[in-house]
């Protein structure tokens, strides 16, 4: 699953429409979006709202190890080689606050700019440009990445914002905000397909049918307790790394009923000897 | 990169390799490498560098899992933690939550223990214990810094073990009686299933230079690892590293079968599920290992191939 936890709704109509998600009856406080895989929640301002709001997400919908969740949004940029609508992938969260600093793995391309982003309670002005440690700036990054990271990996977890001042905004413009996000959409698309290839190809365990069938028959036919259940586990595993396949000779084990204790560990040490070369 | 170390001289100078790195600063490097829920297998795909500084505990008395050759102050130095090599058989799988290569730049405080140390008594240093030094010299010039350093302390030992073929780093330095360059071998059937490192064949090349150019050469068969036809597998490998090393050259031979500290083996089985991880090793005092009589078998066979080429009292099994 891709969670993606977004400040203002007006963040998140053009993901919303891009992604083509449809709002979920949710009682809860929060308006939620899904497609198949992706849910995007609007969590409202601040860092204690993001971090309420991605908790409930991920809570509500099953989080598994190898999901993905996002924080986009728009940012302030301090100064420094920053422009608006520059797309950014941050490589350091801080919390302003408490100081706390949150470290996303990167461990894939991508074609965005990196920098370090720092998460206010309040809106930045640029008379507090002393005050202020990151290169960017935004009122939720700090509380996304803290609550996400109570759950998933690392390198799953990513904010990604969009320069939308240089603090010296005024008001927000609703229609410049959703313009710069639609410009950079493909960018944000072509990291979540780079995250979800990396996961597919690295995390997802693929737990052998085969294993587990034969280790449910050899366990009730041959009286196996539980650790031999285990070892045996391991042989069987390993055998399929080194010969990709399980041996047909196991068809022969699978088939014995045995009468007695002794007699199912008589064959389980034939077959540990049979799977260990 | 913690920013108490920007501005230091080895900072610098493995900034300079790398001119396009994003850098990102920290307080602690703890604050990244030690973080909850990283993905180790994955960050070996993309290892990061993370620059340090060390504070406390320059040097560590070495594992009792380590040959100690004899030396009664057996210690090794942790200036680097984690290798760019991944083999699947490494101790660091185990012991680190983090896959990222972390270099403490503070050179000159290992030194000063060193040389407190000294004063007291006599100094077996292993400083690529953690690391494959020698790998690493071209981002950071660690190697050759300890080399240049252990020339004049006499009553300092330094093995630098490797299985590295970056003979680069050497060739411009002095040979000194008190550095040991140990290579570890393994046959090139064990290379290509769980090493990923550097072939047997050019690693015998530069073995050969080294010897060549009047340095000291350890050979380390460490770990033995089991598997099919092993016998034949070893005494090929033995034969064949014999008919191309002059064995009189070789200060000495190490031979130890696959051990691990059992806290590391079930951390590493978490993180890989692979032939070495998942293999029935039994229980001895503070490790896992193949059975007494497995191990007896390969230290015995092992031994006994070696010693047509090698005198026993050069020979040290564990």
């Amino acid at each position: 699953m891709i969670y993606i936890t977004i400040a203002f709704y007006v963040e998140g109509k053009p993901i919303i429409d891009y992604f083509n998600l449809k709002k979920l009856n949710d009682s809860s406080k929060f308006q939620i979006f899904n497609k198949d895989e992706i849910f995007l929640i609007i969590s409202g301002e601040g860092n204690i709202n993001s971090a309420i709001a991605t908790t409930y997400l991920l809570t509500k919908y099953g989080w598994k190890n190898e999901d993905i969740a996002l924080n986009i949004g728009i940012c302030g940029a301090k100064d420094g080689g920053f422009s608006k609508g520059d797309l950014i992938l941050c490589n350091k969260i801080i919390n302003h606050n408490s100081k706390r600093a949150f470290y996303p793995d990167i461990l894939i391309s991508h074609d965005m700019k990196e920098a370090s982003l720092e998460s206010f309670d309040f809106p930045v002005r640029k008379y507090h440009q002393e005050e202020i440690e990151g290169d960017i700036v935004d009122m939720e990054g700090a509380g996304f990445f803290e609550a996400a990271s109570s759950f998933l990996y690392s390198h799953n977890i990513h904010c990604i914002k969009i320069v939308y001042d240089l603090l010296d905004f005024d008001k927000i413009d609703p229609k410049m905000v959703q313009e710069i996000i639609i410009k950079n959409i493909f960018k944000i698309e072509n990291f979540i397909n780079s995250l979800l290839t990396l996961n597919e190809k690295y995390l997802q365990r693929r737990e052998d049918k085969k294993i587990k069938e034969i280790l449910e028959k050899l366990k009730s036919n041959l009286h196996l307790t539980r650790s031999m259940e285990i070892e045996l586990k391991k042989l069987l595993k390993i055998y399929l790394i080194r010969y990709k396949q399980i041996p047909e000779e196991i068809e022969e084990f699978v088939n014995i009923k045995v009468n007695s204790k002794k007699e199912g560990k008589e064959y389980f040490e034939k077959l540990k000897n049979f799977l260990t070369f | 990169m913690e920013k108490e170390i920007i501005s230091h001289e080895i900072t610098k100078e493995i900034l300079k390799k790398f001119p396009n790195s994003q850098i990102i600063t920290v307080n602690h490097y703890k604050e990244v490498f030690s973080r909850p829920r990283q993905n180790y297998k994955l960050q070996e795909l993309s290892k990061k560098l993370i620059l340090a500084k060390k504070r406390e505990k320059f040097l560590s008395p070495a594992s009792s899992l380590c040959q100690n050759f004899g030396h009664p102050y057996f210690y090794y130095a942790n200036l680097i933690v984690n290798c760019i090599f991944n083999c699947d058989y490494c101790f660091l799988k185990g012991m680190y939550s983090s896959a990222n290569i972390v270099i403490f730049v503070n050179i000159e405080d290992y030194f000063k223990e060193i040389d407190e140390i000294l004063k007291k008594h006599p100094l077996y240093l292993s400083p690529s214990y953690e690391t494959d030094l020698l790998a690493m010299e071209e981002i950071v010039p660690f190697f050759s810094r300890f080399v240049n350093y252990a020339y004049s302390k006499e009553n300092l030992i330094l093995e630098v073990r490797t299985k590295s073929v970056n003979y680069t780093a050497i060739k411009n330095l002095k040979p000194s009686p008190n550095i040991i360059l140990a290579w570890t071998l393994l046959p090139q059937e064990i290379i290509e299933r769980y090493e990923k490192t550097p072939n047997l064949s050019l690693r015998i090349n530069t073995i050969k230079r080294a010897i060549h150019d009047g340095w000291k050469v350890r050979l380390s068969f460490d770990p033995i690892i089991l598997v099919e036809n092993w016998k034949e597998i070893y005494k090929k490998f033995i034969d064949y590293i014999f008919s191309e090393i002059p064995a009189s050259k070789i200060q000495d031979i190490t031979i130890g079968v696959f051990r691990i500290p059992k806290e590391y083996l079930k951390r590493m089985r978490k993180k890989f599920e692979n032939e070495i991880t998942l293999f029935p090793y039994v229980e001895d005092i503070d490790a896992y290992t193949y059975s007494p009589s497995t191990k007896e078998e390969l230290l015995n066979f092992i031994s006994s191939k070696v010693k047509n080429y090698i005198p026993e009292d050069k020979i040290y099994t564990i």
